[in-house]
């Protein structure tokens, strides 16, 4: 372990302790206003939009995907239309790496 | 702390009870400790912090910007959003849970998953009456925790011995999709997700990995703005 591990370490432990105990611990004394409610509930989504969207839309030299898209791109549709369909969570990471797989075997850009 | 036989028989029911989702969740931390390898931590860290943290998508989310150098805070913030669902099951399960004192809530807290609290949520509908439900809960994330701790380490010290070119750090990106796939269900949610993902690629080249809040930012004053006001059109 590096001092930079234990850092990342430190960071995923306080981050997750204070979201996941603090508030059970205020328990039903805590009452949301509706927007931060509403921020509370979309947040999520949007920290994992901001995430990945940036990572699928570019290629390994992180240049815009053309019009062919790429492994990747074409892997998180798979995942996603599987998950839409109200399939297992392991279906559809399966059905979306072979999605990658079948991509990158035809040329597309990984 | 002593517990009598009807504790013991609800932790069992929980821990029973697990065992339903168990395997998806063993293969589901296979996936996550694999990924976690794959994509360039290393093995111990990557084992220590499964443990520690427990965190699958938060740690899954966060590796990238660890590794390409973001701002600590950058990482902290991350996380912390990520996880920030779980402020959304506070409100249930601290009112379920409202006679457990306040250290065990919070020794809870590390425990606390999706899937136990969805199985918290299904029992107490079966059973309204449950007198135990504080132990069944700890029977439920015994068996999580277990499933997934399993799972993760499998998968971490496996990792080094499937070949690059089968390319599994992608299997982590897709985990993280298919979190986010169901939770595109409304119109805010859409629309928040969608300027979060543009901004942040837009601005991907700011330093430490600014872009990311920029997005998250961006998009949680979209989805807020989109959000129905049912409050004010009720007169509250």
């Amino acid at each position: 372990m590096t001092a930079n591990d234990w850092l990342y370490m430190a960071l995923l432990v306080t981050a997750t302790a204070l979201t996941r105990s603090t508030l059970v611990l205020l328990g039903n004394s805590l009452n949301l206003p509706p927007r931060v409610d509403a921020a509370l509930r979309y947040a999520p989504a949007c920290a994992l939009s901001a995430i990945l969207l940036p990572q699928l839309l570019t290629t390994a030299q992180g240049q815009l995907i053309g019009w062919q898209g790429s492994a990747p791109f074409w892997a998180a549709i798979a995942t996603t239309v599987t998950m839409w369909m109200g399939r297992s969570m392991l279906l559809a990471i399966g059905c979306g790496m072979a999605a990658y797989w079948l991509f990158r075997a035809v040329g597309v850009p990984v | 702390m002593r517990l009598t036989t009807a504790e013991k028989a609800a932790f069992k029911a929980g821990f029973v009870d697990m065992m339903g989702p168990a395997p998806g969740v063993l293969a589901w931390g296979l996936v996550t400790g694999l990924a976690m390898v794959k994509m360039g931590l290393g093995t111990i860290p990557a084992a220590v912090i499964s443990i520690t943290s427990y965190a699958g998508s938060a740690q899954l989310a966060t590796l990238p910007l660890v590794l390409g150098g973001a701002a600590w805070w950058v990482i902290w913030l991350t996380a912390l959003v990520i996880n920030l669902r779980f402020t959304v099951y506070a409100a249930t399960l601290g009112q379920l849970f409202a006679e457990a004192r306040p250290w065990h809530r919070v020794v809870l807290g590390y425990f606390n998953g999706d899937v136990t609290f969805l199985r918290l949520l299904a029992h107490m509908e079966r059973k309204p009456d449950e007198t135990h439900r504080f132990a069944f809960y700890w029977g439920a994330v015994a068996g999580n925790w277990l499933a997934w701790q399993i799972g993760s380490l499998l998968g971490i010290f496996a990792a080094t011995q499937i070949p690059a070119d089968w390319a599994l750090e992608v299997a982590g990106t897709l985990a993280l999709v298919a979190v986010l796939a169901p939770a595109l269900r409304s119109r805010p949610a859409v629309l928040g997700a969608a300027v979060a993902g543009l901004v942040s690629y837009v601005a991907r080249n700011l330093p430490l990995h600014l872009g990311v809040m920029a997005g998250l930012l961006a998009g949680i004053a979209t989805a807020m703005a989109a959000a129905p006001r049912a409050g004010r059109e009720a007169g509250a």
